[in-house]
């Protein structure tokens, strides 16, 4: 008899006796020396093995079970010998060949084992060498779907993976053979279960597309079912529990290599908007001035540091022949991109109302930019605060205009500094400015320091804001050095005041100084 | 920072606690949007008497609402404004765009006017 046509335990049986033939033919050549004439084993009604050699006939004089698991699985026969005592010997010889048999199909359990982690690990390298080039989200879903394929052994795989907007990204391999209203009901029921779903399909409306069964396996990323791998038609046979392992382990994997995928996607994102962010600021650098007009009768600088990436604050100058020289800072409301964006607008409206009208005086700067700049102010809920300066050097004087800014210094060199206070509110509060000309002499070494309100409430380890009366104090002990000198120096000792502390607003300055 | 609030008749007063900065700023503005949006008209007052300070988030924040509520044929008013608080409003002479009462009583006074 063949051993293929064996019972699983008789086959096992037959492979206890190979491998202990010669223990076996031991204990035949002791039953033949108490006086048997053979020994042999049974199976299913055929005979495993019988000892001596080239026995043919056997008529058993006894016969005793031989058990696993509490069934028979087969019979160990004597013949030639039946007293009492022969008899219990022959009962303890099957019991220990049960025990064999026992010890054998454990041993068959652990190898089973063995090979199916070692099939996992082989899948687990077959996935990450399949996968390790694919930077693309689609590649790598149909990637793990025809690995998948492969190491289960089945027609065809798909890999889904839910979308922010929770729509599906489904790829299918090799071919689509299921609708996405199933794989979408699947990935319901998986969601709750967070477990495998086995589908036969054999006796429903898909079996038409010949479609027998799917096992269908929940993906977890970042602690939810985002994802999900389908197989259908394992070939030959249903989906069986080594399969379930395998697929689990599959799943794991493929899991962390989307997961990877979106952090890696992420990454790029993040590292576009910081290309983008530092473009930005590049620009903004661009639009406020590095080199000064030379301006007969005034010595000025300026700088500008905004607190994040892109600022709101900003300068000008505008220095055209026959015209008076005039200057600006503005501080837009917030901070960030849109506070930029306002600034850039609000510069190159400043810029082109004084180049543009015939008499552009503070107030009427002021006034035209307000009516230009209202309504996208309102938009976007801003506003800005601006001080317009211009200095006539035929009568040394200093016009200006203040909507809403503040602080603005000046310091006559005979005397105490003063705030020059705002009279008209920011641009963009109400629909007309209420900001009147001012003027004042500027005489030599008289001093004008307009600056944003960074400056005055950069604050200190206990909270407290270096304020006004110390900026008075620190420009009256400056004022009698190069404008340069007056911006470092004041720049200066604003920063040691926040020893340290991050710049909560943008910091902005103008230094003009009478010569 | 707190927000809380009471109705004085038609007007709802709308009361700031702590600093009122672009930390702050969100909350009361998605406050004072509800009110624009369920009250016809929208006559706000806000008593600023426990704010200590305001930047220029908040500063806009409270110039967008008092624009939309005169858009809306209400008004924002202002109370009880502390000194440095208002020398803020003075020195960006937002006190010329906002009416400022020394009391709530007052504002509350001004609207029945």
């Amino acid at each position: 008899m063949s051993k293929s046509k064996l019972s699983p335990e008789a086959r096992m049986l037959s492979t206890v006796i190979s491998g202990q033939r010669s223990q076996f033919r031991s204990l035949a050549d002791a039953w033949m020396t108490t006086g048997a004439t053979s020994l042999s084993v049974w199976a299913n009604g055929s005979r495993l093995a019988a000892w001596p050699k080239g026995t043919e006939e056997i008529t058993p004089s006894m016969k005793a079970p031989i058990r696993l698991n509490g069934g028979d699985v087969g019979e160990l026969w004597v013949e030639g010998i039946g007293t009492p005592a022969a008899e219990k010997t022959l009962i303890a010889n099957a019991g220990f060949i049960s025990r064999l048999a026992r010890m054998e199909k454990e041993l068959m359990g652990m190898t089973e084992r063995l090979i199916d982690t070692q099939d996992q690990l082989l899948a687990v390298y077959g996935l990450t060498e399949a996968t390790r080039n694919h930077l693309e989200m689609d590649d790598l879903l149909k990637q793990l779907a025809k690995t998948a394929t492969g190491l289960v052994g089945c027609e065809s795989a798909f890999l889904l993976l839910k979308n922010p907007d929770d729509s599906l990204n489904i790829e299918h391999y090799p071919e689509v053979r299921l609708d996405e209203e199933l794989i979408q009901s699947c990935l319901t029921k998986v969601s709750g279960t967070k477990s495998e779903l086995l589908l036969n399909l054999s006796e429903t409306e898909y079996s038409r597309a010949g479609l027998r069964n799917l096992l269908f396996t929940p993906i977890i990323i970042r602690d939810e079912v985002s994802a999900a791998i389908g197989l259908i038609n394992k070939k030959d046979q249903d989906f069986g529990s080594p399969d379930i392992k395998l697929v689990r382990v599959i799943a794991e994997h493929a899991g962390s290599r989307m997961e990877h995928l979106i952090l890696f996607q992420e990454s790029i994102e993040q590292s576009k908007l910081q290309v983008e962010a530092d473009l930005a600021k590049k620009v903004q650098l661009r639009l406020l001035p590095t080199t000064f007009p030379q301006v007969e009768g005034v010595d000025l600088w300026a700088g500008s540091e905004p607190a994040s990436q892109v600022g709101g604050d900003y300068y000008a100058f505008v220095s055209n022949p026959g015209r008076p020289f005039t200057f600006c800072v503005g501080d837009v409301s917030g901070k960030g991109m849109p506070a930029a964006l306002l600034m850039a607008m609000s510069r190159t409206v400043m810029r082109t109302k004084t180049n543009v009208n015939p008499t552009p005086t503070p107030e009427v700067i002021l006034d035209e930019c307000n009516s230009e700049l209202y309504d996208d102010f309102t938009e976007v809920s801003m506003f800005a605060t601006v001080f317009v300066g211009q200095y006539h050097h035929e009568d040394r004087k200093l016009m200006y205009g203040n909507a809403g800014h503040s602080p603005v210094v000046f310091c006559p060199f005979d005397g105490e500094p003063i705030l020059l206070e705002a009279d008209g509110t920011a641009l963009g509060v109400l629909p007309t400015s209420l900001a009147q000309d001012q003027s004042l002499t500027f005489r030599k070494n008289d001093v004008l320091v307009v600056m944003t309100d960074g400056f005055s409430e950069a604050s200190n380890h206990d909270d407290e804001f270096f304020g006004y009366d110390r900026l008075l104090t620190v420009i009256k002990m400056l004022a009698k050095k190069p404008a340069k000198d007056i911006f470092d120096g004041l720049y200066e000792t604003i920063k040691n005041f926040s020893a340290g502390r991050p710049q909560d607003d943008d910091q902005t300055m103008i230094v003009i100084k009478g010569t | 920072m707190e927000i809380k609030s009471h109705e004085a008749g038609d007007i709802i007063v709308m009361e700031l606690e702590g600093r009122f900065d672009a930390y702050s700023a969100p909350k009361a503005n998605e406050w004072l949007e509800e009110v624009m949006t369920n009250r016809k008209p929208p006559n706000v007052i806000v008593n600023l008497e426990n704010v200590v300070f305001v930047d220029s988030t908040a500063l806009a924040t409270l110039v967008q609402a008092m624009k939309r509520c005169r858009q809306l044929d209400g008004d924002l008013r202002l109370s009880n404004l502390k000194q440095p608080v208002r020398m803020i409003f003075e020195l960006t002479r937002l006190d010329r765009a906002f009416e400022i009462f020394n009391l709530e009583e007052e504002a509350v006074g001004a609207f029945a006017a």
